[in-house]
């Protein structure tokens, strides 16, 4: 690449956005409908690893690309707007409950989140997605994470709403796009279950009945998806490429993840070892979040859908995108955040940094793959920096919530909080 | 080249005398030597001498394949270069030589003048890669551009064009008597040549007075140019170089007034199209090719018959080949209308039918 002859605006920010987003570019769906057209299967090359329904759904917008990606992107912002609206008065009603309850002590009556504070939330939350330049760059890119992002925003709404054969169908479409939405499945039950007012005891037979019920009809509208895909193609092929692919990570090209540099220098004799390492890591966090935020489900969505673009195998901007849409949902616990300030710095510093060490590397060739790596590092430090501080902040206004807002220790002087 | 020719041409008396024009300069193809053997940067003006004498023949036609480029040193990429990657022949930076397609064949340290005669008389290593050799053979028209510093020929060529821009350039050719040689000197003995215009940005000299003149004169030269040497003598005289250019012919066979510029300075093919067949006689041998001129005319019409302009005006979308099977449509959409109407009610129902 010759960056003397770039005239084009459109060319420079196709290689800057090509940094951050390596995978599922639309280039990579039409050289799959060339191969399907060609006759031979789409997942032959090593190229394409987009689901059958992807192929479905692209065979009839190929032409209308941009479109739809921007369509995808509104129907996100739309459907996080409706969610966090309906979410608003759930939390209303929690509260209003629990004040005629008086579980709250009196000092601690300015964390009570008034609806004048909270008006404007769903529209800052839709607009915090569409105005994200991560989501311009996926969008720009035409990446297929737009399309999932939909999908999980999608089932955000429909679990908010509490239509559990819809968020159960669209949780199935998010885990057939790409695994990781599994993890999601436990803050949904939790949250299907609050909504219906069953307690979440182990020995309550409703617990179990409803668990059962979501539980099929998810595992369902997974095997009907999957059993679509067989009949689209007419193979199995696309399981291991699909599937394989994400969960047995062949294709090192780096991107803002952590899994390349880390395999690429792996020895083969350990790479299955650490594979499930890594991937364990992704589902690992559900189950002790879940024990700890049994009560607040959403916030627990918010923090699996970090934690899954942080870990994941193969992320990309429009991942971070979406959690970072639901920041201002948590506007009240700003008084509680430590880090902000390190935080924003590091991700614009990264983000400015990642093109920066690219080209170096690439294409001037001065620098090496530690540099580029290092950038990565600090944006995934940075990331988890800020899902813990979001964590530490929550749960000390729920603490102060229940034992005041001015703590003391057993003889009257002052205490803080420390996250263990 | 001509052993081709003869192939498919019949020469009729009337053509006969076109014929013998057609080859009347004797030579097929041409071949350029040009040398710049003065190092350091205050010898920058030869080597933008040397690369505005490449740049000039190339664009009159000689390929970089044919071209022997020597620079004794890297002027573009010199660290007192303040434009690096360029070498400016005009000041004003008007004119960048250096370009992005230069190929130098020798240089630096490899400029010698045992380099320079192994060049010209063949004798290199068996190793020596084709770009740096003269594979000119007795139909090849040789121009030779010496500039900087300060010999007898025995490469094949059928003419050589002997160019020196140096101090006392004339000694050089007086001492040749290789036959069909023409030479041009900058000055003569005991006069030294001057340079032309210096740059103040760049600090340096940039051209040498004669090779200034002969550029000039060069840019007005174009492929279907019909000057002749007599007309490259009067370039630069006295009042513009201040030294004396001087010129031999006497080695040379044809009028120096019959010789185009492009004979050497470009690579001029000659192309004659005819509709009628040739017979060439002897010496050239011919093979007894018929091709009658009703089949070339029906042939050119159904090729342009055979154009799909239709089809390029109106450009048709791609025509997809590939569709889904139908039982997957089936079933996609009726699960997608079951999940609708269970969410929603079957109320809805009345609304479709």
């Amino acid at each position: 690449m010759v960056e003397n002859n770039v005239d084009t605006t459109g060319y420079t920010l196709f290689w800057f956005h090509r940094l951050m987003i390596f995978y599922g570019l639309l280039f990579v769906v039409v050289e799959g409908l060339a191969l399907l057209d060609l006759g031979v299967s789409p997942y032959a090359g090593d190229v394409f690893h987009e689901t059958p329904l992807i192929i479905y759904f692209f065979h009839f917008v190929i032409d209308y690309a941009e479109i739809v990606f921007m369509m995808a992107d509104a129907l996100t912002a739309v459907a996080l707007y409706l969610a966090v609206k309906d979410y608003n008065k759930t939390v209303f009603r929690k509260q209003k409950y629990a004040l005629e309850a008086e579980r709250y002590p009196l000092d601690c009556l300015e964390l009570i989140r008034t609806p004048k504070e909270m008006y404007y939330i769903p529209l800052k939350v839709a607009m915090f997605y569409l105005l994200n330049p991560f989501t311009i760059l996926s969008c720009v890119a035409k990446s297929t994470c737009g399309l999932n992002n939909a999908v999980i925003a999608l089932f955000i709404l429909c679990t908010v709403k509490g239509s559990s054969l819809m968020s159960a169908i669209f949780l199935a479409l998010a885990t057939y796009q790409s695994i990781y939405p599994l993890t999601l499945f436990a803050p949904a039950l939790l949250y299907l279950l609050q909504r219906l007012y069953i307690p979440v005891n182990w020995q309550r037979s409703s617990f179990w009945l409803f668990t059962t019920q979501y539980t099929f009809m998810y595992l369902g509208s997974l095997c009907v998806m999957v059993c679509l895909s067989f009949f689209l193609l007419s193979s199995w092929d696309f399981l291991s490429s699909v599937y394989g692919f994400i969960l047995s990570v062949p294709d090192l090209t780096p991107n803002i993840g952590l899994f390349w540099y880390f395999f690429a220098e792996m020895f083969e004799h350990f790479r299955l070892f650490f594979i499930c390492v890594f991937q364990i890591n992704v589902f690992f966090y559900t189950i002790p979040l879940s024990i700890k935020l049994k009560e607040h489900p959403i916030f627990l969505i918010f923090m699996q859908i970090a934690i899954i673009s942080i870990f994941k195998s193969y992320p990309t901007v429009g991942d971070i995108a979406l959690y970072m849409a639901f920041l201002p949902a948590w506007n009240h616990l700003y008084r509680f955040l430590r880090n902000i300030f390190l935080v924003s710095v590091v991700l614009l510093a990264c983000s400015a940094l990642f093109p920066v060490l690219w080209h170096l590397w690439i294409y001037a060739g001065s620098a090496n793959s530690n540099f580029y790596y290092a950038i990565t590092l600090l944006f995934n430090v940075a990331q988890i920096l800020l899902v813990s501080d979001y964590f530490y902040a929550y749960l000390r206004r729920e603490h102060h919530l229940t034992h005041g807002l001015y703590l003391k220790r057993k003889d009257g002087s002052e205490a803080t909080l420390v996250l263990k | 080249m001509v052993p081709n020719l003869t192939n498919y041409l019949f020469l009729s008396e009337i053509m006969q005398a076109k014929a013998g024009q057609f080859f009347s300069s004797g030579h097929t193809n041409n071949w350029a030597v040009l040398v710049c053997t003065s190092r350091f940067w205050f010898n920058y003006r030869h080597v933008a001498n040397t690369l505005s004498v490449y740049r000039s023949v190339k664009r009159l036609g000689i390929p970089d394949s044919h071209i022997v480029l020597m620079l004794a040193d890297d002027m573009a990429c010199n660290h007192r270069n303040p434009k690096p990657a360029t070498v400016f022949s005009h000041k004003n930076m008007e004119l960048n030589v250096y370009g992005d397609d230069v190929e130098v064949d020798y240089r630096g340290y490899e400029v010698t003048v045992e380099n320079f005669l192994r060049v010209l008389t063949g004798r290199l290593p068996p190793s020596t890669p084709r770009s740096k050799r003269l594979l000119s053979d007795d139909h090849s028209n040789i121009l030779i551009y010496l500039t900087g510093t300060h010999t007898q020929m025995e490469c094949g060529y059928n003419e050589l064009l002997f160019i020196i821009d140096t101090c006392q350039g004339a000694s050089m050719y007086e001492r040749f008597y290789s036959p069909n040689l023409m030479a041009l000197a900058s000055s003569q003995v005991g006069e030294d040549s001057l340079s032309h215009q210096p740059d103040l940005a760049i600090g340096v000299h940039l051209m040498d007075r004669y090779t200034f003149y002969l550029l000039e004169f060069l840019e007005d030269i174009h492929p279907a140019s019909t000057a002749n040497m007599n007309d490259l003598f009067k370039v630069c005289p006295k009042s513009q170089c201040v030294s004396t250019p001087g010129h031999r012919t006497d080695l040379f066979l044809r009028d120096s007034g019959n010789v185009l510029i492009t004979d050497f300075f470009g690579s001029v093919r000659k192309v004659e199209i005819t509709m009628e067949t040739i017979n060439l006689t002897a010496p050239m041998v011919h093979l007894a090719v018929e091709r009658p001129v009703s089949e070339l005319k029906t042939e050119s019409q159904s090729y342009v018959d055979q154009l799909p302009v239709a089809e390029i005006i109106h450009q048709k979308p791609k025509q997809r080949d590939w569709h889904p099977p139908d039982g997957f449509i089936l079933g996609l959409w009726t699960l997608i209308l079951l999940v609708f109407f269970k969410t929603y009610g079957a109320k809805h129902l009345k609304h479709i039918f």
